[in-house]
C-alpha cells in the first residue's frame, strides 16, 4: 500500500510533523498533522510520528487505533458516510442506505441532526436533509 | 485606566460593520442545506452590505439570511427580519425588505448566551459593539475570590451535563499549592448534541471571555481548549478570534485594564464518545492512549500532568459572561433534533416557567405527534409525553441533547441502537463496560427480554465502569423498558402508566 504514495506526499507528511516540538504531548497533533497531509495513516506515517515524538510503536500503533477520525485506510472515492444516529433514523437513514447500496457505509453521529438525515463525502464535506430521490443528483454530481 | 475607558478604546480601534446589514448564515448548517448556490444572488442584490455569519440557532431555516436594518414605520428602531429556506423562496421577499416592504420572521432577542449567536461575522469588532469583553473588564478589576464568590451567587452549573458548582470547582483548584491549569472541554462527542459547534462558530469571541474570567478567578495562567476535530469550522473560528484577540492585547496583555497573562492553545480531537470524558481529555492532551484514569485523586488536586486542573464545559464558561449582567437568565442550550417542525438550538430559560410541551411547541410541535424525547443520547433516559408539562430543572437537562421520536415510533429499536452505538464506543479498558455493553446487546436481541438479567447487568457496569460511558450505557435501557415494557414484549404500557 504505501508504495502507491507519492514521495512527495511523504515528504510533506514529513515536513508537517517535524515542525511539532519533539515532546509526548504532541503524539495527536503529529497524528492529525500526519491525516492531513497524507488523507490517512499508512505505516509510514505511523513510524514516522513514533520516530518524531520518541514514543513507542506499539503505543503509537494503539492511540492510532483509538480515535475513530483517524483512518489506517485511504479513504474511498465514491463511498458515502450515512449518518445513522438517532435523528438521521428518524428521518430515514435506512432508506439512503439502502439507495446508496455498495456506495454506502453507514456511520455513527455526524453532530448535524438538525438537518437530518446527513450523508457525508468522502473528504468530510457534509449535505443535510438528503431525500433519496436528491441523491442521485448529489452523488452523481459530487463523487 | 478604567474599564469604560479600556473598553472604549478597543472599540474605537476595533469598529464594527455597518449596523443595517444582510447576513448570510454560511456556517456548517447553511453549507450542509446548500446556502453556497444563493451566495451570488445575495452579493447582487446586497452588495457591500452582505456580511457572512455562522448558524443563529435555527438550523431548520437554513439556507437562510437575515436582514438587519433601521424600520422607518418604528421610528428608526433597528429591526430584524430573518429569511428562511432561500432555496424555496427564493431572494425575492428578502430583495423586497431591503426596499422597506418586510415579512420575514422577526427574531427579537432578550440577553443569554445566544445573543450575539449567528448576528456577527465572528470579529472582534462586531463582537465588541454587542458587549463582549465588558464582563471579564469587570471580572480583571476584582479580587479573584470575590468572582468565584459571584459565580456562586448566580448559581452556574457545569453544562456539559454533570451540573457540578462551578464555583465550588474553581475554588477546589485555586487553593492548591501551585497554579492551576484550565482545560476546556469542547469536543462535544455526545451524539444529538451541536451547541459548543454553533457556539463557537457563531460567537468564538463568547467563548474566550469565559476563558479569561476562569483563567483569572482560579489563577491559571495556561489554558487548553480541546475542540472536536470533526468541528472544524468552530475550530477555526476560535482560532481566529484567539489571533484577533491576542493582536488587540485583550489576551497576553493590557487592553482590558488589567493584564491578562494567559497562554491559551487550541487542542483539536479526533472522534470517539469517550473523548468528551474529562480524564480522558487530559490523557489525549499529554499524549496518552484516550482511555479514562481512575479517580481519586481528583483533577482538581492532580489532573493534566499531575498538576491542578480546572476543567470545564465550553457552554459553562460562555454562561460565566453573563456574571455582571442585570438579571442573568438561567439558562441552558437545547439541541433539539427528530420529529419536529423547527429543529435547531434553543436557548431555554430553566426558571420553572419552562416545559418539554413549551420547547416543543417553539418547534413547532405538539405534544401529542411525539412518542417520547430522547434526552442525553447513549447515556440519557426516554421522557415521555406524560411528563411533558413538569418544570424542567437544570440538573435533569445533562448536556441539552434532545430527539424527539415521532408518534408510533418503536422505541425498543432505539433503545437497541444505543446500546450498540455503547458497545461501538466503549474503549475496552474496563470490563464491565467492554464486556457489558456487548452483552447488553446481546440480551436485547434475544427472542424474550430475560429482564432481571439486563437489570442485574446494568447495575453491575453502573457501579463498577471506570467511566460514565459504561456507568450509564443502561441508563437508556432501563428507561425505555420501564416506560414502554410492551415495545420489549413485557408486562403492558397500561400497567407502567399506573404504578
Amino acid at each position: 500500500m504505501a508504495a502507491e504514495i507519492a514521495d512527495s506526499t511523504l515528504a510533506a507528511m514529513r515536513a508537517a510533523v517535524d515542525v511539532l516540538p519533539r515532546r509526548r504531548d504532541q503524539l495527536l497533533p503529529a497524528l492529525i498533522a500526519a491525516e492531513h497531509a497524507i488523507d490517512w495513516l499508512p505505516e509510514a506515517a505511523i513510524e514516522h510520528v513514533a520516530a518524531h515524538t520518541r514514543i513507542p510503536l506499539s503505543e503509537v500503533y494503539a492511540t492510532a487505533t483509538a480515535y475513530s477520525e483517524l483512518r489506517l485506510e485511504p479513504p474511498v472515492e465514491g463511498r458515502w458516510n450515512v449518518c445513522t444516529g438517532v435523528a438521521c433514523q428518524q428521518a430515514g437513514a435506512d432508506a439512503l442506505v439502502d439507495a446508496l447500496g455498495e456506495r454506502a457505509a453507514p456511520t455513527a453521529c455526524r453532530f448535524l441532526c438538525s438537518l437530518a438525515p446527513v450523508i457525508e463525502r468522502h473528504d468530510g464535506a457534509l449535505s443535510g436533509r438528503v431525500s433519496v430521490e436528491a441523491l442521485a443528483a448529489l452523488t452523481d454530481g459530487a463523487s | 485606566m478604567t474599564i469604560d475607558a479600556a473598553l472604549t478604546a478597543l472599540r474605537e480601534t476595533h469598529a464594527a460593520a455597518a449596523e443595517a446589514r444582510v447576513l448570510v448564515h454560511r456556517g456548517t448548517c447553511g453549507q450542509a442545506a446548500g446556502v453556497e448556490r444563493t451566495l451570488d444572488e445575495l452579493r447582487g442584490i446586497a452588495g457591500t452590505s452582505l456580511v457572512e455569519a455562522a448558524c443563529d440557532g435555527a438550523c431548520w431555516a437554513a439556507p437562510a439570511a437575515t436582514v438587519i436594518r433601521a424600520d422607518a414605520s418604528a421610528n428608526g428602531a433597528t429591526h430584524v427580519h430573518r429569511f428562511a429556506r432561500l432555496d424555496e423562496s427564493g431572494v425575492v421577499p428578502l430583495e423586497a425588505c431591503l426596499g422597506g416592504d418586510c415579512d420575514g420572521d422577526g427574531d427579537e432577542r432578550n440577553g443569554g448566551v445566544t445573543e450575539r449567536l449567528g448576528r456577527t461575522d465572528r470579529s472582534l469588532g462586531d463582537a465588541l459593539a454587542g458587549g463582549a469583553y465588558a464582563a471579564a473588564a469587570q471580572a480583571l478589576a476584582m479580587e479573584p475570590g470575590a468572582v468565584v464568590d459571584a459565580v456562586e451567587a448566580l448559581g452556574l452549573t457545569g453544562r456539559g451535563g454533570a451540573h457540578f458548582p462551578t464555583a465550588l470547582k474553581w475554588r477546589f483548584a485555586s487553593g492548591a499549592a501551585e497554579a492551576p491549569l484550565l482545560v476546556v472541554n469542547a469536543e462535544e462527542g455526545e451524539p444529538g448534541v451541536f451547541k459548543d459547534r454553533h457556539m463557537l462558530e457563531g460567537d468564538p469571541h463568547r467563548l474566550l471571555e469565559g476563558v479569561i474570567i476562569a483563567a483569572h478567578a482560579t489563577g491559571a495562567q495556561q489554558v487548553f481548549v480541546y475542540i472536536n476535530g470533526q468541528a472544524r469550522n468552530a475550530g477555526a473560528a476560535f482560532e481566529r478570534a484567539l489571533v484577533e484577540a491576542t493582536e488587540a492585547g485583550i489576551v497576553g496583555g493590557d487592553a482590558l485594564g488589567a493584564a491578562v497573562d494567559l497562554e491559551v492553545e487550541i487542542r483539536s480531537g479526533a472522534g470517539g464518545y469517550v473523548s468528551g470524558e474529562e480524564t480522558v481529555i487530559l490523557n489525549s492532551i499529554e499524549g496518552q492512549r484516550p482511555v479514562p484514569r481512575f479517580k481519586p485523586p481528583q483533577i482538581t488536586e492532580a489532573g493534566l500532568f499531575g498538576r491542578p486542573t480546572v476543567l470545564n464545559n465550553a457552554e459553562t464558561l460562555a454562561a460565566a459572561t453573563l456574571l455582571f449582567d442585570a438579571s442573568p437568565p438561567s439558562t441552558k442550550l437545547v439541541s433539539l433534533s427528530g420529529a419536529v417542525p423547527r429543529p435547531g438550538l434553543y436557548e431555554v430559560a430553566v426558571d420553572g416557567g419552562s416545559t418539554w410541551a413549551t420547547v416543543l411547541a417553539e418547534a413547532g410541535a405538539a405534544s401529542h405527534d411525539i412518542e417520547a424525547l430522547l434526552l442525553g443520547g447513549p447515556s440519557g433516559l426516554f421522557v415521555p409525553p406524560s411528563l411533558f408539562d413538569q418544570p424542567l430543572e437544570m440538573a435533569a437537562l445533562g448536556a441539552g441533547g434532545v430527539v424527539a421520536l415521532a408518534a408510533g415510533s418503536d422505541v425498543a429499536a432505539v433503545a437497541l441502537d444505543l446500546a450498540r452505538y455503547n458497545a461501538s464506543e466503549s474503549c475496552g479498558e474496563c470490563t464491565p463496560c467492554r464486556e457489558g455493553t456487548q452483552r447488553l446487546v446481546a440480551l436485547l436481541e434475544a427472542p424474550a427480554l430475560d429482564r432481571p438479567r439486563v437489570d442485574q447487568l446494568i447495575d453491575v457496569m453502573m457501579e463498577a465502569s471506570l467511566c460514565q460511558l459504561g456507568g450509564m450505557a443502561g441508563r437508556p435501557i432501563a428507561s425505555a423498558i420501564e416506560l414502554f415494557p410492551l415495545a420489549f414484549g413485557v408486562g403492558s404500557d397500561a400497567e407502567a402508566a399506573s404504578s
